[in-house]
């Protein structure tokens, strides 16, 4: 009953969404706007072109919400956005070939086993993510759809405007990668038990 | 249950990435709210500018085409002139017939007009807006 009063509520949001209307485009930006701020810095903009960007994706996603129908889930048609900006803003400002090369960010320290396993989830969250950050930056953004936003490789693809394999290869490499910096950092046995 | 390493692999590397909230200036939603209203307001001024912009530039079409037409084609200001003077002399005589029960045709007038009036603002005044 309180999933059917739910979906109810969603659907007259998105109504009122996709009439222009300011409210409801405002709780629109409050809920994904973390999503946008992610996409910018995943595909390495600096910290001052991020706001910049992801005031733009909002406004294009302002105009053009009255033509979406409704084929991809809002999430991904906002990343949709979101990754075109960002990758123009680069193509802009001569800087796209950084997608594909290694960041050379440090990772922490090395840490034995024995700690690795009385690791906060705080803590290795953050070496994870600065394992993601060193990736280049197409794999980081396969990575981060897939295992953070649970993007299937269809709606990766639609995305990032490359092929379902090519978003298969990034997941590959990248998943490798971070294997093996991972292993660097924390060692062989990754704990989930936690 | 056991897992493999590649899932333990897997499963870690999800609760690790959904562990971090992305941060976000604080009035963000409010200055793109901002942003919103200006681009609108600039929308609605640029086609009020755009509007006027067309009305002067059909005026000056207009003009243009009457004062070419009556040089190229002087049989039309001839005609042009008749039909001046035949309306002139149709309104005088209709002016004549009103002119004897005034109060009358002022009353249907006035009654067309609100019927006329109310109608547009019934049908046509919120697609304008």
């Amino acid at each position: 009953m309180a999933n059917g009063a739910r979906k109810k509520r969603d659907e007259i949001w998105l109504d009122k969404l996709l009439a222009g209307d300011h409210e409801a485009f405002a709780e629109f930006v409050d809920k994904y706007k973390e999503m946008v701020f992610l996409c910018c810095r995943t595909l390495g903009l600096k910290e001052y072109e991020v706001e910049d960007v992801a005031s733009e994706t909002f406004m294009a996603a302002y105009t053009g919400i009255r033509r979406y129908r409704g084929q991809a889930e809002l999430s991904t048609w906002l990343w949709g956005i979101a990754y075109r900006q960002g990758v123009n803003y680069l193509r802009k400002s001569g800087r796209e070939n950084q997608l594909l090369i290694e960041q050379d960010k440090q990772l922490a320290e090395r840490r034995n086993t024995q700690v690795s396993a009385e690791l906060e989830n705080k803590e290795q969250a953050d070496i994870v993510w600065q394992a993601v950050g060193r990736l280049p930056r197409l794999w980081a953004m396969a990575t981060i759809l897939f295992y953070r936003e649970e993007k299937e490789l269809k709606g990766i693809a639609k995305i990032m405007r490359v092929r379902q394999n090519t978003v298969k290869t990034y997941l590959f490499r990248g998943r490798k990668r971070l294997k093996e910096l991972l292993a660097d950092v924390v060692g062989e046995d990754i704990d989930v038990s936690k | 249950m056991s897992v493999s390493k590649e899932e333990n692999f897997d499963i870690m590397l999800s609760q690790a990435l959904r562990e971090r909230s992305e941060p976000v200036p604080v009035d963000f939603t409010d200055r793109i709210s901002r942003q919103i209203k200006e681009a609108e307001e600039q929308r609605i001024l640029a086609r009020v500018v755009m509007e006027e912009r067309l009305a002067l530039a059909g005026c000056i079409v207009l003009g243009i085409m009457a004062i070419v037409s009556l040089v190229v084609f002087p049989g039309v200001a001839v005609s042009f002139k008749e039909l001046v003077e035949t309306s002139v002399r149709k309104i005088t005589q209709a002016v004549e017939i009103v002119h004897y029960e005034w109060q009358l045709y002022t009353a249907f007038a006035g009654i067309f007009g609100f019927a006329v009036y109310s109608l547009v603002d019934l049908l046509a005044t919120d697609s304008w807006r």
